[in-house]
Formats: C-alpha cells, structure tokens, sequence
C-alpha cells in the first residue's frame, strides 16, 4: 500500500472521529446546560472550548460564549479547521483522493452525507439548537464505520483506519475527562453547586450512562465515572479499549507476534496499554489524574507522529 | 415505426440537420422503433422522476470534472442526457474498421518520425510540418520503444456530416485522452434507469474496457516476473479527469499515484509503500508530456518524477501512452493522415476527413482571411474546446482578434469548413421538451501491437445549448449513452 494512500486512511478515519466526538459533546453539553441557566456563560461553556483546543480562536470570532456562538463555531464556522463541518470537507478530500482503494460504498455514504450535512442552514439550526444536526453526524459517522466494516477488505487500509479511530477517541476521551474533572473541582473548591449533572452529560456525550448504571448501579461518582472511562476493558469509547484497538491495528499492520514489538509506534502503544492494564483508579487520583491525563495526552500525539515516520514520511532511499 | 400521437416528442423537430433517431416528423429509424415506442407513451412526469434519479446517481458517486474557465477550479456534473445514441451494428461495422485502420496508421507514423523518418524522406509530409510541430520530442528520436506501440489508447473523434449523412473524423487524440469512464458510467446509470429498456435491445456491452487496457498494460512490463507493478500516474486531485483516474485505477485494479508517491534511483522507479520502496514496471500516465520528468522535459513541473525519463530510456520501465505522440494529432499533421494510410498500409482510407486549411501555406491562408465568417478556426496543438473560433456565432470583434493571431503565428492555425452536425432528440429541461442536439461520437481505441481493440459505441457528446456545435464538456456540453444494437434492424 502507498504511503500516501495510507495516511489519508489514517487521516479520514481520524477525521469524522473528531467530527462525531464534537457533536456528541455539543449536544449533549447544550441541553444539560439548559438546566443550568443561572450560571453565566463563560462559566458553563468555557469547559468544551477547551476540550476542542479551540478557546483562543474562539475568542477572536466572538464576543461571548453564548450557546447559539458556540454552536455555530463548533459546528458550521470554516474558520474553525475542528469545526464538523471543517472535518468533514476534509473528510471528504482525503476520501476523493483514495477513492480508488475504499469501497464505492464507502465513497457514496461519504458524500451523500457530506451533501446532506451541507444542506443544513447554519441560521435556522443554530436557532433550532443543535440536536438534529449533532444528530445526522452522529449517526452519519456510526453507519460510515458499519458500511466500511462491511465492504472494505480487512487488509492492512483497513488496519490504519481502525488505528485512526482508536487513537482519535482515545485522546478525545481523555481530553474530556481533564476538562471535566478540573473544571468540577473547581467548582466544588469554590462552594459552587456540586451536582453530578455534569458527570451524567460526560457519560452521556461518550454513550456510557446505561453502561455505568449496568456496570455499577450506584449514583454518579465522578471517581467510578473516570475508572470507567479510563480503564474499563470492554466500553468502546473507555481509554484502554482504544489503545487494546491501536495495539492490535498497528500490530496487523506490521504482522508482529503479541509480547513483541517491530517499531517505535508499537513499543510505546504497549508500554501505554500495560500500565492501562495494571492500574486502578485510587492510584491514578493520588497521583494526580489531571498530570496523568496529561501525560497521556502528550503521548498519544507521539504516537501520532511516530506512526507518521514509521509508515508515511520515511526518508525514502532504494 | 411512425405514432400519431407523439407523446414526449410533440412539437419535436431537428430542423434542418440529420437526424438521429427520426427519418421524418413522428417516424422513427428501425434501429429507434423499439425505443420510440417505449418512451412515446411515457409521461413527462414519468420522464422526469427518471431523470432527477439519473442525476441523483451521478452526483452521489461524485462523477464530476472540473472546470477551470471560472477561476476557482470547480467541480461540476457531466450532464447526461437519458436519450440514447443509437446505431446500428452494420453501420458500427464500418467505423470499426475505419478507426482501426486509422490507429495502426498513426502508430506507423510514430514509429518512422522517431526512426527512420521515410514518409519525410520520401516528400509524403514536410520535414518542417513534422519538426515544427509544438509537441514533436526530439528526446524520443531513435529510442526503442516497447513493443514498438506508441498509441496504446486514442480517443478519434467522429461527427456525422449533415449534408451527407457520412460519418468523418474530426479529430485524433492520440496522447492522453479521456472520457471513457463516463461511457462505463453512463451505461450503468442508464442501464439503472431503464432497465425495461435493455430487456428488449441487445445493446452490445462496453465494461470489458478495463480488462483489455489492463491486459495491454502487462504485455508492456520490462520484466516477466507476474507480479509485475502497474501503476496509473495522475497530476492529482485537481486534474479536470481525476474522476477517471481513480475510476481506472480502481476497475484495474492497479495504484493510482501521483507523481510525489514514485521516486527513481538507479535509473529504475519505485513508489513509497508502508513497506519501503516498492519497484514499478509499468506507468499508464494520465500526465502530459510536458510534466512527467523535470529533468527532460520542463523544469518547473511539480507533478512529474523526477529521472522518469531515464529510466525508461533505460528500458527498466514502460510507460503508456508513449511520450512524443502529440505530433501524430496536431491539427495540420490531421490532414495528412490519409497519406499516411496510404503510404504505410497501400489502403484507401476508410473514414473521410474534414476538409483542412493549413495556414502556414500562402494559398490555403488566403482563402482563410476571406472566408473567416464560414469557418471554423482552431488551434493546432490545443484540445477540449480550447482555443477556438466559430466563425458564423463570433462578434466581429472575435473574428478580427483571431485574424490577427493567425496572421502573427500561421503555422499555428488551422481552418475548416462548419460540418452541420447530426442531432439527436435530447430533454431540454428549460422548456420540458424534447429538442434536437448536435452530438458527435468519441470511440476509444485499445492497440496492442497486434490488434486493435474498441469497445462498441464510445462516448457520445451533446452540445446542450440550442443551435450550439461544440460539445466538449469544458464548453457546457453533456453526454449521453451509446448503444450499438446486435444484428440487422
């Protein structure tokens, strides 16, 4: 497979990722915060700014964090390159530029939705409130992910697609634990209102309320509602099922054996999964869980890059 | 086959050109009868809901090409009109034999130009026509190419002379020609939106295209090792053909790359793979000569590879079509290709050309400046609808632009006569009716050194602006589907 050709797998898979976990934060952040209308805004919706690495360019496009700016920014704005609408267009050239290697099938539900996405005016649903946008993406990305399982080859293209999923949701997945967790001790600190609504929206956005009520059956704690989301083995969206997923993809990809390693990319993916494996949720809050999410935020972007080096950007000599 | 009641085609008329479809008002041709019967009973609205589902097909696929004229580079639908071009096989027959008598000629021609040069020596064409030609390569002068072929796939265009009824070439394109993937495409729309259609016509099928350039493309292959690599170089993304590209690629099932995934070391080409570098035996390039090496051709070219060419001097890689050929399908060279048929196979041609005024010869240039109103000019070494003048529908002001191009730059210039082109029945979807186009008839030629191959029909494309004759997709034009029928009608 080209190099080329492989990056923008890895690129497209990661892509409509970033584009589905946005809108499932928005949506569900947006209508939990309808509840907490006594707070002013900046304090209601500075937390999903920053989960989106945005706030900075926020802040020179608007004046203020109203629910309608912020909804407009993370969902519609092409000046924002994380907005949906951004990842998809980018969704959409990376898959035009391979279209040769996906599946017709792939390209068509791409595009389609790609056009059905266009189709919404950013004024009427911006008013509207972000649900039935939020939504089609949400869905759009779930049936992409079914129509590639199911119609592309599982071959090595099909591996660097699973690695750019899995890599994407798991740094999203620990980028929104950070905000949360600090944001609500934050609060709690402060003598603000301690409520666990926002625990409830954070599982909601990763899809995992009815999995932690099934898992625990207890009320929210935000220390249970981090050990599922970090380390459960089995939630899909949790941080080790995503690494468990990268270590595999990258695995099939170079046709390593398990308990060895053939690169860079894999020996640090491992050494991320063991200690993901061995650790309990006690420990990673004594040590501190905002220097540790932190860390495996940083660590996720090398693999990123050295997944690059190893597969994309070699130095090419014969 | 003659309804009272026309249906649709009420009010149709083609007015004073040949007709495709119609012999006269409301009296199909045999080879229509059948589907004038089918869609004389169809009611618009019927029509148009298999229309917008037509169009609905090509745009999801995202079956688009892109134009340039507008600045920005966008990307726009191919229009396809749902009435079928329709011929009959005795009549398909004959431009078969004509086309392939015409490929082995050009091929023949490629060979001597690059070699021994004989139809110069022996005065058949002018050395100064053949060097002046602005794509004549003279790094191609005395280098052996494999298996001898040059056109591996042309694309001749036909038109049908109103006057006459004939069929005659209009024009060669022996370089990089494309457009056959929408004649694949076309044929899978169409045979979607009428299947009821093909049950009672034996359509000749077109899909084995792929197959046989494939097939083609292996012969080509320096080394006899199976698992020889054949790749599709494009200049990318924002080529206008780039839909094609892929569509080959993936039909082929070879790599599509771009000039940036290919490096060469050791005079031999390898592309980048997860894996490392993997060797490249074949190249079907879809980049025009110009671009495909900086270090032959020009130097600025971003998509080309650099060393490309001296590895396939080498003889460590083959590449298809051959670079060079743009001198057998400059516009002035056209006029000679009968010579050529003559002088290379001792055969009448069969298949006219278009009368042509050369004018960087005194006399033709004369009757050029005189007559610029009745002709149409072109440009010798442009293709798509470039670099054009349609005497009869341009300004004043246009005709005396050009005079002066011509006259700046003869050798440049060509002039023919207007050819009235046939029409076929075509939706107009402005006026909800049925109205006459002018169309003429693309058919792609496969050779491999033996014989050649083409696939029944080819593209058939349809100037959709009333009265106009250019058809070239860049100019507003559209396509429809071409079905040649199986036995006598």
């Amino acid at each position: 497979m080209l190099s080329r050709i492989a990056d923008s797998l890895f690129w497209l898979a990661r892509y409509i990722g970033r584009a589905e976990d946005t809108a499932r934060i928005l949506d569900v952040t947006f209508y939990t915060l309808l509840e907490q209308i006594q707070q002013p805004h900046g304090v209601r919706w500075d937390p999903i700014l920053s989960m989106a690495g945005e706030e900075t360019l926020f802040r020179q496009l608007y004046t203020e964090p109203t629910a309608h700016n912020v909804f407009e920014f993370l969902a519609f704005n092409a000046n924002n390159p994380s907005s949906i609408m951004q990842c998809f267009t980018k969704a959409r050239e990376n898959a035009r530029t391979i279209r040769d290697r996906i599946s017709r099938e792939m390209w068509e539900d791409l595009n389609g939705l790609y056009f059905t996405l266009g189709r919404f005016d950013p004024q009427e649903e911006t008013a509207a409130g972000p649900h039935r946008f939020c939504g089609r993406v949400i869905f759009g990305s779930h049936r992409f992910h079914g129509v590639s399982d199911a119609t592309l080859p599982h071959d090595e293209g099909w591996e660097f697609l699973r690695v750019g999923w899995a890599l994407e949701r798991a740094e999203m997945t620990a980028r929104l634990i950070d905000v949360q967790y600090r944001n609500l001790l934050a609060l709690n600190s402060s003598g603000a209102i301690a409520d666990n609504h926002q625990w409830m929206a954070v599982l909601k956005s990763v899809g995992a309320y009815e999995a932690y009520h099934r898992q625990y059956h207890s009320p929210i704690e935000p220390a249970r509602v981090a050990e599922m989301l970090i380390l459960n083995s089995q939630h899909p969206r949790s941080i080790r099922y995503c690494v468990t997923e990268m270590q595999a993809g990258l695995r099939a990809i170079s046709n390593t054996a398990p308990g060895s390693y053939a690169n860079e990319a894999e020996r640090l993916t491992g050494k991320v999964l063991e200690r993901l494996r061995y650790s309990r949720i006690d420990e990673i809050l004594d040590d501190g869980l905002h220097a540790y999410l932190t860390g495996l935020i940083h660590m996720f972007n090398t693999i990123g890059e050295v997944i690059a080096r190893t597969y994309f950007y070699y130095a090419a000599v014969a | 086959m003659c309804l009272s009641d026309r249906g649709l085609f009420s009010g149709y008329t083609a007015g004073p050109f040949y007709d495709e479809m119609f012999h006269s008002p409301g009296c199909a041709r045999s080879h229509y009868a059948r589907l004038f019967e089918k869609l004389g009973v169809m009611a618009p609205t019927q029509f148009e809901d298999r229309r917008k589902h037509a169009d609905l097909s090509f745009l999801l696929q995202g079956i688009t090409f892109t134009v340039y004229s507008d600045g920005r580079g966008t990307e726009r639908l191919f229009p396809f009109d749902l009435i079928p071009r329709i011929l009959p096989q005795s009549e398909w027959a004959r431009i078969e034999a004509g086309l392939s008598q015409r490929v082995v000629a050009l091929n023949l021609f490629l060979q001597d130009v690059y070699g021994k040069q004989l139809i110069i020596k022996d005065r058949k064409i002018p050395a100064s026509l053949v060097y002046s030609c602005r794509h004549f390569r003279r790094e191609m002068i005395g280098l052996e190419v494999p298996r001898g072929i040059y056109t591996h796939v042309c694309g001749i265009d036909l038109v049908r002379d109103s006057a006459t009824g004939e069929f005659l070439v209009l024009e060669d394109n022996v370089r990089t020609p494309s457009g056959i993937s929408y004649v694949l495409e076309n044929r899978l729309v169409m045979t979607r939106t009428f299947p009821e259609a093909f049950q009672e016509h034996e359509v000749l099928p077109v899909n084995h295209y792929p197959a046989e350039l494939s097939r083609i493309l292996r012969t080509l292959s320096p080394r006899t090792e199976p698992d020889s690599q054949i790749v599709l170089l494009t200049p990318g993304i924002h080529n206008s053909a780039y839909f094609e590209h892929s569509f080959l690629a993936q039909q082929m099932g070879i790599e599509l790359v771009e000039g940036r995934d290919l490096i060469v070391d050791g005079v031999v080409v390898y592309m980048k793979t997860i894996y490392g570098l993997k060797r490249v035996d074949v190249i079907y390039r879809r980049v025009d000569d110009d671009f495909l090496d900086p270090l032959c051709f020009r130097s600025d070219s971003m998509l080309g590879v650099p060393g490309l060419m001296g590895a396939y001097r080498a003889g460590n890689v083959a590449l298809a079509n051959t670079p060079g050929n743009g001198v057998a399908d400059d516009k002035a060279i056209y006029a000679h290709v009968p010579t050529m048929i003559r002088y290379y196979l001792d055969q009448d041609p069969t298949l006219r050309t278009v009368d042509t005024y050369l004018c960087d010869r005194t006399d033709h240039l004369s009757h050029v400046l005189s007559n610029l109103p009745n002709l149409v000019v072109k440009s010798v070494g442009e293709s798509g609808g470039y670099g054009m003048l349609m005497g009869p529908s341009a300004a004043r002001a246009e005709i005396e632009a050009f005079r002066e191009k011509i006259l700046a730059e003869p050798r440049n210039y060509i002039a023919q006569p207007i050819v009235p082109l046939s029409v076929v029945p075509s939706y107009d979807s402005a006026a909800q009716c049925m109205a006459g186009r002018h169309v003429d008839l693309r058919p792609y030629c496969l050779y491999d050194g033996q014989k050649v191959t083409i696939v029944p029909g080819g593209l058939t494309r349809v100037a959709l602006e009333p009265g106009s004759l250019v058809v070239n997709s860049s100019q507003g034009g559209g396509s429809k589907d071409t079905w040649i029928l199986r036995g006598e009608c």
